[in-house]
């Protein structure tokens, strides 16, 4: 009999501090206290009820108004009013209560709330009409290591001095947004040193001497990093909480970067210096880890030179994760020539905790997809994973990763419509029609995306993650308003690709070529959901499809995508008239659009979930994972924003298998050798996850951390139709 | 001459027990042998033909209406395919709309067969694995094969033959050359039971691997043989069987032999015969548990030793 999960063997043996860390993170957690939303590597406050005076918020009490300036300043009382608080054993501190969304507009959908809406929103509706949906926020990735470098005092000298510039020059919305970012940062440092008169009132106050070392510890490190440069590894690991904090307090989710490259140095000195070991290194990440919980951090990857940038660190962050499993993103960015030792360890944490941490991605393809994009090798190489399957460079790139939509099977059906009425007897002229419907969808996005984007900087702006960016300061420009930050693209989810091009394969076949139904034939059965016509669905369902590593299928698949590309690139947003750049992924916009789908030639149902991402429409791959992965490689990984494959294993595959690691490690080698570019992996038992759906209270399933797409969520605080999604999905129990 | 096409019942991707690594495994149509507890029992026939999945079929009667020999009837448990009648033109399969009435077999090419093999290199290579010929008995084609296997390895691929042993030698001998891997069938030592269990009398197997065995010692290849045992309860699953095929294997091949696999029986292909409406004796034979296995593995490894001995298969622990 096979295990819930495999037997799991601890690497690491947890201290008693630890264990209590643990314990009570895990039951905020799951006891509903901390909020993650239903997307965990979002909100991560933690309830203690209403913000306690909403009447004295800025913008409650002068009236709402759509200025960075406001934000900045509703942003600043959210952080002076939260209160401090220290909790036992822990020594990385600081939380929050509260996000700006309880404040005033927030998100993606935050232009609503204003007059422009009157503008914008029958653009936005034309374009969502035409089906892609322009809504775009978060996923983009801070360059932490400023903060790290300079100190909070920098930062707002460098904005005063900005402020001073712009007010000279009598550029008035410039004088505007820095007066924001001037309380960003004074609220920043008010909210530290809050942490910092806890712990010394703390300390004074407790005679137990270990409790007031502790206190002490905290106190001098937040009155340091308040103003300062950090200048210890915990200092260092204090300052990357706090960034981390300030920044999804403002309500989104985004990368972190290379916490492995930036902390080498901190932790040679410290070692150097004997004043901290590996255990104790190990030990305070991982309370950092526990603290907010969904964290998008990457390690190893390639250095400047193009060598491999496996260090120490590397080792040392995945070993706090190891240390404690649980909730986390982190992932390991594979090329050729990384450590190899360490790909070995980081796959061997995955076939351990069997949690789908780290993911595996591949650095070559991100970085030859950034240069692609017209990024140069001096800022290319830094690219990090820096949510569900984007990557960006940090501090320097804002593409609205995350919400935003296109739907393919929206311009699909209309070229469907068109060809019915102009009785189209030929496959590429079928196609060209659809590229055309292609075209009309971009051209209206282009307009939806444009008039938010003269908006964005005021009524969503990104003002914590701007600070510490490369270009809003001295711009006077959020990184998400035109030129703000260098790299603007920006990106397209991609939804329904393996759908349009299996049904394009199937009308090529049976329509054009075998001309065993006429195209109004297939097009009237799939508006009546194929009813009275089974025995054509079964012929266009038993068609090759994407999935099987089949030559006509995948090259289909590529032929879509790239056209995809080719199209999509030809459109500019109004963010220095940088290019739309898809990706193929769709985050869970598969189960949630579906139901106003009609039936599709690729014999799906009306109202069935669509293929996820770049993965095959669920129950069409019948191989094995081998011809799934070469599918999944037909796309040129290298044109894209990034997208990832599922691969769930049932714990039985490993049954009488030594160096389970082994496999997952060469499994995935091979996979990006073919191009592939990104594996979230699970090795869980189907069975047992039908048991936790009904019996989510039995205490084995309070921890049960899945990967839904890119993130991670604990499962029995998924949704009904999130969990049967997951379980629907493709698994193994051998390769093969 | 060589014949222009292979004809396999499956290309399996991604198999982790025919030989190291992970693999991709040719599965040959044709089969001299009839064990009784037969795992492929579509493989068996070296001619193509039908077989009929109910649960795939919409009753549509597409098939019916396409055979031209009206071989085809419906009756009270779904489809009945006159076997007689039916002459394998395949009418049935190209007509079915949901794949429910399918070719059993499937012929290729070399080219095309080259091509879906290579499409898993990589996979090959990370792993330390290649293709495996598996059957059926890969040995009845092995015309097409000798060749193939050349261009395998030209291509840098590695091979396994999984083989059952029951050819003439000069079969043998053209692939031996070009594979890496031998994987060899002992079913059953004593001469009367495995006639009495798999129609075949085994004198040219045993000589066939004492050859196999003398090609190796001669010039290196194959590079490996790995002997292989079904453990079939009632048949193969004795320890006197396990007793004289160790001592065999000690006395004669000892130099050679780089494992020997009991492979513990499951009933998981009973789906097989009920697509080939067909009634199997093993249809209701349970697992081996741990009990089972135990003096079977002790009679191993008292004849032929521990190092080179492995078990696999589903194994229930009581």
């Amino acid at each position: 009999m096979s295990e819930f999960r495999l037997p799991f063997i601890p690497k690491f043996e947890q201290s008693e501090r630890i264990k209590v860390l643990e314990e009570r993170n895990a039951k905020l957690g799951t006891d509903g206290s901390r909020q993650m939303g239903t997307y965990g590597d979002h909100h991560c406050w933690l309830d203690i009820g209403p913000f306690p005076r909403p009447e004295e918020i800025p913008s409650h009490k002068e009236g709402l108004k759509m200025t960075a300036e406001q934000w900045g300043k509703d942003y600043r009382f959210m952080l002076e009013n939260t209160p401090p608080a220290i909790y036992p054993c822990e020594t990385i501190v600081g939380e929050i209560y509260w996000e700006m969304a309880h404040f005033r507009p927030a998100g993606s959908g935050a232009w609503r709330k204003y007059p422009v809406a009157e503008e914008i929103a029958p653009l936005v509706e034309e374009s969502e009409r035409l089906g892609a949906s322009p809504a775009a926020y978060g996923h983009t990735c801070p360059d932490v290591e400023i903060l790290l470098n300079e100190g909070f005092d920098n930062l707002l000298a460098r904005v005063r001095k900005s402020l001073a510039l712009y007010e000279k020059l009598g550029n008035a919305r410039k004088v505007s947004y820095l007066k924001g970012l001037e309380d960003v940062a004074l609220g920043c440092i008010h909210y530290i040193e809050n942490y910092a008169a806890l712990a010394e009132k703390l300390a004074s106050e407790t005679d137990d001497e270990n409790e007031k070392a502790r206190f002490e510890k905290i106190a001098l490190a937040s009155s340091n990093v308040a103003h300062k440069a950090p200048s210890t590894f915990y200092e260092a690991v204090q300052t990357i909480q706090y960034a981390i904090l300030f920044d999804r307090a403002v309500g989104h989710g985004n990368g972190y970067g290379r916490m492995d490259l930036w902390l080498q140095p901190y932790y040679d000195r410290d070692t150097d210096a004997g004043i901290l070991t590996r255990e104790e290194a190990r030990e305070t990440i991982a309370e950092m880890y526990m603290k907010l919980r969904g964290q998008f951090f990457s390690f190893a990857g390639r250095d400047e030179n193009g060598n491999d940038a496996t260090n120490e660190m590397s080792y040392i962050a995945l070993e706090a994760y190891d240390l404690i499993g649980d909730y986390n993103n982190l992932g390991v960015m594979w090329h050729e020539d990384i450590d190899p030792d360490y790909y070995a360890y980081a796959c061997d944490v995955l076939a351990r905790h069997g949690e789908s941490i780290p993911v595996l991605v591949n650095y070559d393809t991100m970085y030859a997809s950034e240069l692609r994009s017209g990024i140069p090798h001096e800022d290319a190489w830094k690219v990090v994973y820096s949510g569900c399957q984007w990557f960006c460079i940090p501090g320097k790139e804002w593409c609205g990763q995350d919400s935003n939509l296109t739907n393919l099977l929206r311009p699909f059906e209309r070229a469907m419509d068109k060809a019915v009425e102009e009785d189209v007897q030929d496959f590429e002229t079928l196609y060209s029609l659809y590229e055309k419907e292609f075209h009309a969808t971009m051209k209206a996005f282009q307009a939806a995306e444009g008039a938010i984007d003269r908006v964005r900087g005021e009524s969503q702006p990104e003002m914590f993650t701007s600070l510490i960016s490369h270009g809003p300061i001295e711009r006077g420009m959020d990184m998400d308003a035109p030129r703000g930050v260098d790299y603007q693209y920006t990106s397209l989810n991609i939804l329904g690709v393996p759908n349009v091009a299996d049904s394009f394969t199937a009308l090529k076949k049976l329509v054009f070529e075998e001309k065993r139904y006429t195209l109004k034939e297939v097009w009237d059965a799939c508006r009546n959901d194929w009813k009275d016509s089974e025995v054509m669905r079964q012929r266009f369902l038993n068609q090759p499809k994407y999935g099987n590593g089949e030559e006509e299928p995948d090259e289909m698949v590529r032929r879509l995508s790239e056209t995809t590309v080719e199209i999509a690139e030809g459109y500019y947003n109004q963010r220095g008239g940088q290019p739309m750049r898809p990706s193929l992924f769709a985050f869970m916009s598969h189960l949630e659009g579906r139901g106003s789908f009609g039936a599709t030639p690729d014999g799906r149902h009306a109202g069935d979930q669509m293929a996820h991402g770049i993965n095959p429409q669920a129950g069409v791959s019948k191989k094995g994972l081998i011809p799934m992965a070469n599918s999944a490689c037909a796309p040129d990984m290298r044109h894209f924003q990034g997208g990832s494959i599922q691969v769930d294993i049932q714990p039985r595959f490993f049954d009488g298998k030594e160096a389970r690691y082994a496999y997952i490690r060469d499994f995935s080698s091979a996979f990006f050798k073919s191009g592939g570019q990104q594996i979230n992996l699970h090795i869980l038992d189907l069975k047992k996850l039908e048991d936790a759906m009904e019996h989510p209270e039995k205490p084995e399933y309070r921890n049960l951390v899945v990967r839904v797409t890119g993130y991670c969520a604990r499962f029995i605080t998924m949704s009904r139709e999130y969990q049967e999604d997951f379980i629907s999905r493709m698994n193994y129990a051998s390769m093969n | 001459m060589k014949p222009e096409t292979l004809l396999t019942i499956d290309v399996s991707h991604g198999t982790t027990h025919d030989g190291p690594g992970m693999r991709t495994t040719v599965f040959v149509k044709g089969c001299p042998l009839r064990c009784a507890w037969c795992q492929n029992p579509e493989s068996i026939p070296v001619i193509n033909g039908v077989w009929w999945d109910k649960t795939l079929c919409i009753g549509c009667g597409s098939c019916k209406e396409a055979c031209p020999q009206s071989a085809i009837a419906f009756g009270e448990k779904g489809i009945l395919i006159d076997r007689e009648k039916c002459t394998s033109c395949l009418s049935c399969a190209d007509a079915c709309p949901a794949t429910a009435m399918s070719a059993i077999g499937k012929a290729y090419d070399a080219d095309t067969l080259f091509k879906e093999l290579m499409k898993d290199q990589r996979y090959y290579a990370e792993f330390g694995g290649g293709v495996t010929f598996s059957g059926g008995e890969p040995l009845l084609q092995a015309a097409f094969l000798a060749p193939f296997f050349e261009r395998l390895h030209s291509a840098g691929i590695t091979t396994a033959l999984d083989t059952c042993g029951l050819a003439p030698k000069e079969a043998l001998l053209s692939l031996l050359p070009h594979t890496d891997y031998l994987l060899y069938d002992m079913k059953l030592f004593e001469n009367e039971i495995h006639k009495r269990f798999t129609g075949q009398y085994n004198d040219r197997i045993k000589e066939n691997l004492l050859l196999a065995a003398s090609e190796m010692r001669r010039n290196g290849s194959p590079k490996e043989i790995w002997i292989r045992t079904p453990l079939i309860p009632g048949a193969t699953a004795t320890v006197e069987n396990i007793r004289a095929i160790g001592k065999f294997l000690k006395e004669n091949l000892d130099d050679v032999v780089t494992r020997w696999e009991l492979c513990a029986f499951n009933a998981a292909c009973k789906s097989k015969y009920d697509k080939l409406e067909r009634d199997w004796a093993f249809a209701a034979c349970s697992l081996m548990t741990r009990r089972d296995v135990t003096p079977l593995r002790s009679a191993a490894e008292e004849t032929f030793g521990k190092e080179k001995l492995i078990v696999t298969g589903m194994i229930k622990p009581e």
